[in-house]
């Protein structure tokens, strides 16, 4: 007898991973599935699968009881579109995620502009001391802000202290505070692909018109401007497309009239706990961010979002 | 920019409950602060997550990254799509369909919930740093170990990870910020009892606004959020 069944199971577990070494070496298809086995599992089950949960949900297949059943059923996506309070609330984050892009874009232009050209020496140290309050997290910038704009806050103590105005202006809990809220946030998604578009701008082409009899304005509307419209474009959705979605801010900084999509999705799910609706309501919803940001790649020529 | 974050600093030392006038410096919300077991339990949570968190990101990063860099194969584009749709996609319909499954499954709601969750998302970030890295990665060193006599193994211990550090250091500094700072889907998948300190800071500021004692909960907050970011600034060398 070789050895007593202690002194075998090892020495065969040892062979056998050896064989299975020797042949993972020399498959690569075997090398690939043991490399992307264990994360393509995990999001599997923690990422797809919840999410086709959530379509079933929304298609009506799913009882109260969990169970499965095959009874497909467009109702609860009639009865979201059909909902014009949603539709309302709909149209309102729409508006205010435009709202918000077009203001970032008006901030964000003069200022990546002036940083680029004017000031060649510190723009690396500028573009960083700007980034800096973007380390912070979401909530925290906008808990700081909210500290601003309260009617006991900074900025009213101010404006009553220069004497300004007489009482202190309610800005928090209004539609102006979500706003102001948003573009404080979102502000360097609009930076930063707009600096980058300003800084390929090629020199020579500036020097070519004016030298062709340009005055300074025209050069910027002719040439200028075109030419960084892709950069404009790409911070204009880098902005848009969370903006809409946007919950956190509507919560803290707003009130009831200024909900948004992402309170009611929040609301229906965690309040309502009516999951039928509100997994229609999410696929609606993600059917649009999606085809928004499909928009964008195609408009951008999908580049590598370098942030 | 820095205004408000700059403010909500000055006023935590503000020993009145006033946004207006700066009564002097005063550390008194701070000892509160100190005293209050929740919020260090809620801090001490975020940490820990956020540890777990990362250390499934890099694990199954590195192995994503890995078999995306080194391999071509059929399915790529597949794969590539289930790297990229968790950060496209908001984060709040990520949260409430995991939600759903959770409640679903009856699996129990508490701090493993919401590692899995954030895991969810942070993988994909982890797998786009690594890739990076791994990309402009010279694979001729990992031959020459192997011609030397290394095994699989080795090689990797003693050549790739040591070259791969840096990015490693890099991918784990994001997700665990990311991680830590979570609240949306912290939210939804946590269970009765289990707060991390974003939640900590939104219950506050939504039940009571702004208020000294969230003023220097968030200083605090801060302070720690800015101390990862400078980090990972260093680590990775870009102005990040």
């Amino acid at each position: 007898m070789a050895g007593s069944p202690s002194r075998l199971a090892p020495s065969l577990f040892f062979s056998s991973l050896e064989k299975f070494t020797r042949k993972v070496r020399s498959s690569k298809r075997l090398k690939v599935a043991l490399l992307l086995g264990p994360p393509v599992a995990y999001l599997m089950v923690w990422f797809v699968a919840p999410f086709v949960l959530t379509l079933m949900y929304s298609f009506d297949l799913v009882t109260p009881n969990r169970q499965f059943v095959f009874s497909p059923s467009l109702q609860y996506y009639l009865r979201v579109m059909g909902w014009e309070g949603v539709f309302k609330i709909f149209v309102r984050s729409v508006g205010y995620g435009l709202l918000t892009s077009v203001v970032c874009a008006l901030l964000a232009y003069p200022a990546a502009y002036y940083v680029s050209f004017k000031c060649r020496r510190y723009k690396d140290a500028l573009l960083l001391v700007f980034i800096i309050p973007f380390w912070v997290s979401f909530l925290l910038r906008t808990y700081a802000l909210m500290g601003v704009l309260a009617e006991e806050g900074f900025l009213n103590s101010v404006l009553l202290w220069l004497g300004v105005i007489e009482k202190p202006i309610k800005i928090l809990y209004t539609q102006n505070a979500v706003i102001i809220g948003m573009v404080y946030n979102y502000l360097l998604f609009m930076v930063l692909p707009l600096y980058g578009s300003i800084e390929k701008l090629d020199k020579s082409l500036l020097e070519a018109a004016s030298t062709l009899g340009a005055n300074p304005v025209s050069t910027f509307i002719k040439v200028t401007l075109p030419l960084t419209m892709p950069g404009v474009a790409a911070g204009f959705l880098l902005v848009f497309i969370p903006a809409v979605g946007e919950f956190i801010i509507p919560s803290l900084m707003g009130s009831t009239e200024t909900y948004m999509m992402g309170n009611v999705i929040w609301d229906v799910f965690l309040y309502t706990r009516h999951w039928w609706l509100g997994s229609a309501l999410s696929v609606l919803f993600i059917i649009f961010v999606l085809s928004m940001t499909m928009i964008y790649l195609k408009a951008v020529g999908a580049e590598e979002l370098v942030i | 920019m820095y205004v408000p974050i700059a403010l909500m600093v000055v006023f935590s030392f503000n020993p009145i409950r006033s946004l207006a006038k700066f009564a002097g410096f005063s550390l008194r919300w701070y000892q509160a602060l100190m005293g209050n077991r929740i919020v260090w339990e809620a801090f001490f949570n975020s940490l820990w997550v956020a540890a777990v968190v990362t250390l499934v990101s890099i694990v199954l990063g590195l192995l994503m990254a890995n078999a995306v860099v080194r391999f071509r194969f059929s399915g790529k584009p597949l794969v590539d799509m289930l790297i990229y749709v968790p950060v496209i996609i908001p984060e709040i319909t990520e949260s409430l369909s995991l939600l759903m499954m959770y409640v679903f499954i009856n699996f129990p709601l508490g701090a493993w919930s919401v590692i899995i969750g954030h895991a969810a998302f942070s993988i994909s970030y982890g797998v786009v740093v690594l890739r990076a890295r791994l990309a402009g990665f010279d694979t001729s060193v990992e031959e020459a170990a192997k011609t030397l006599g290394a095994n699989e193994l080795q090689t990797f211990l003693k050549v790739t990870m040591p070259i791969m550090m840096p990015g490693i250091l890099a991918a784990s500094l994001l997700a665990f910020t990311i991680s830590y700072d979570d609240f949306i889907k912290t939210m939804f998948t946590t269970g009765p009892g289990f707060k991390t300190l974003p939640l900590i800071i939104w219950f506050s500021a939504s039940k009571g606004g702004v208020s000294p004692e969230l003023n220097s909960l968030s200083t605090f907050a801060i302070s720690i959020s800015l101390l990862f970011a400078f980090a990972r600034m260093k680590i990775s060398g870009i102005k990040w």
